[in-house]
């Protein structure tokens, strides 16, 4: 599916623990961190970390633990976030808007809306989602980084 | 693209500086260095938050404002103060008497701007009922918190309200009205905003939102805060009535965080302090801030009250302004019709698009901004990790990245230095033992 051509020039790993609100999110900011300091145009910037931050919380709120692989190529970033954890039932619904299955604390927490999945296919230029009932979901979002004026 | 201290709000002074480290641990964008025993900003990475300012204990650190000799510049001379200014003077001193002894000590003319503060209230809330942007809309009053997104957070830019906070409004219409009033040439006349920030003054220079500031300058509450009190003092129940300005409770609440809302139908956040306030934003970023549409940020501790020019500890003067605005609270100064048609006209409403303005990366090239990356990462597992401060810049991690730019060497790091030096003495020891 990916492209090996690309050179990757930049990858960190992050682990995500599941139900871990706490540090939830710490990923994504320490990506938005990393893509500033390279110099990635900052309405780029925006839709990676805003893409991370939800494919991070939906482990944190979902999974039981997950990785996310975090790789700056020459044109691209690549996410891939892997979780261990329910898995997803019917993909489909679960890209609608406002479907949701969080339960009523994490709604309650301003979790959980269903817009989660929709808003990192928005923001990312490539989104691939696959997941197996019971095992886990694996979530890959390339963003193109545009060569700079 | 140098910056200089011309364009900022503070510089050193040499003479004062002893080279201790407490201005650079202190600074929150890391743009201090010390070198050769002085502490040396990097302008271009100064966003004029005014730590610097608060924290130094040895009065080397100068805030750059207008001094009330520069006044004599103008035929007309016109004070709009902060409302942070009926503060300063304890429970019993109240806005006209401060705002007639203002007037004493060398204006013609004395605004209380805080009737435009109610305005701005209006206009905002507006703003928020017609606009269904991305949330949380962010406030622009503080100018610290516009210039902290333009460098730290350029893609929040667009979501920095467009409305320009009521300094400038108030300067914009004053200017048109006495000079038509009083028939004066409009460049004859000078408009002082009274300031308990440094950061004014760098927004009147250099505003992020105008094509020109309609303010002429800006002095600070300490530079005049003696001169008042010694009027207060002497003041005489004739000198009361000198200045009858127009006082709203809603716009001296401007000057508590949170203040500049009026109602409760609009959910907002209220954040003060520079350290809060980046990290609030990188929520933001993040897309982590659901439910929140209004954002108020200020970059001081208790916002403007906390100001590094004010001379009263910020709790008291909290506690004086929540007297005031409870004092003049429900009385509605202004007519909320003759203020939407101001705002359709686009009266309140910036003249530019904030842009971005972020810091350099660590290369222009990608590539090589990617393996400096690299080496940084790699460079902070040597150090110790201990951020002592010694080498000259505040933390181990911003002394590997001064070292991947090449701004800095790996020797300047006292430990390592030290390591090295020991494994060459032993290497002596094994080659020429005694």
């Amino acid at each position: 599916m990916k492209k090996m051509s690309d050179k990757v020039i930049f990858k960190e790993r992050f682990k995500i623990k599941g139900g871990d609100f706490i540090n939830g999110g710490d990923a994504s900011i320490r990506i938005g961190d990393i893509l500033k300091e390279v110099g990635i145009d900052p309405d780029i910037i925006l839709r990676i970390t805003i893409a991370a931050y939800e494919a991070e919380m939906n482990v944190v709120i979902y999974a039981h633990r997950g990785t996310m692989d975090f790789c700056i190529t020459t044109d691209k970033v690549l996410i891939k976030v892997e979780d261990e954890g329910c898995g997803i039932e019917d993909i489909e619904l679960a890209m609608k808007e406002g479907y949701s299955t969080a339960s009523e604390e994490i709604r309650e927490m301003g979790f959980g809306a269903g817009m989660g999945l929709p808003n990192i296919k928005d923001n990312a230029d490539v989104f691939h989602i696959s997941s197996q009932i019971g095992k886990g979901t694996e979530l890959d979002i390339h963003v193109d980084l545009p060569d700079k004026k | 693209m140098t910056e200089t201290s011309k364009s900022h709000s503070v510089k050193i002074d040499e003479e004062n500086c002893i080279g201790c480290v407490i201005c650079m641990k202190a600074c929150s964008t890391k743009a201090i260095r010390v070198k050769n025993r002085k502490a040396v900003i990097n302008y271009t990475r100064c966003i004029d938050c005014g730590e610097c300012l608060r924290v130094c204990p040895h009065n080397a650190v100068v805030p750059i404002l207008t001094k009330t000799s520069d006044l004599k510049k103008f035929k007309y001379k016109v004070a709009i103060p902060s409302p942070v200014l009926h503060s300063q003077f304890g429970q019993h001193k109240m806005p006209n008497e401060i705002l007639s002894a203002l007037k004493d000590i060398g204006f013609d003319y004395v605004y209380d701007p805080t009737v435009i503060c109610e305005m701005t209230s209006l206009v905002i809330e507006e703003y928020l009922d017609e606009n269904n942007l991305k949330e949380p809309i962010i406030s622009s009053a503080c100018p610290v918190v516009v210039r902290l997104i333009q460098r730290l957070f350029p893609g929040l830019c667009n979501q920095i309200i467009p409305i320009e906070p009521p300094r400038e409004i108030a300067a914009k219409n004053l200017r048109e009205e006495i000079s038509r009033k009083d028939n004066i040439p409009k460049e004859d006349i000078g408009i002082f905003h009274i300031t308990p920030c440094a950061a004014k003054m760098v927004s009147i220079n250099y505003p992020a939102s105008l094509e020109r500031s309609y303010l002429d300058g800006a002095i600070s509450i300490r530079e005049i805060y003696n001169s008042i009190m010694m009027k207060l003092k002497k003041s005489e129940p004739m000198s009361l009535f000198q200045v009858q300005s127009r006082i709203s409770g809603i716009g001296l609440g401007w000057a508590v965080p949170g203040g500049e809302l009026r109602g409760v139908s609009h959910h907002f956040a209220s954040v003060a302090g520079v350290y809060d306030t980046i990290k609030i934003l990188k929520d933001v970023e993040a897309g982590k801030l659901k439910n929140i549409k209004y954002l108020q940020c200020r970059i001081c501790p208790d916002g403007c009250l906390g100001g590094p020019l004010t001379v009263e500890n910020r709790f008291v003067a909290k506690s004086n302004i929540i007297m005031l605005v409870r004092m003049y609270h429900g009385k509605k100064s202004v007519n909320p019709n003759t203020i939407k048609n101001l705002y359709k006209e686009g009266f309140f409403s910036f003249e530019n698009k904030v842009e971005p303005k972020p810091f350099p990366p660590l290369d222009k090239e990608r590539s090589l901004a990617l393996k400096k990356l690299k080496e940084k990462e790699k460079m902070i597992k040597r150090l110790p990790g201990i951020d002592c401060g010694v080498c000259g810049a505040p933390d181990c991690k911003t002394f590997a990245d001064d070292i991947a730019r090449g701004l800095a060497k790996l020797n300047d790091c006292h430990f390592i230095n030290k390591k090295r030096k020991r494994n060459i003495n032993h290497e002596k020891k094994k080659s020429h033992p005694a």
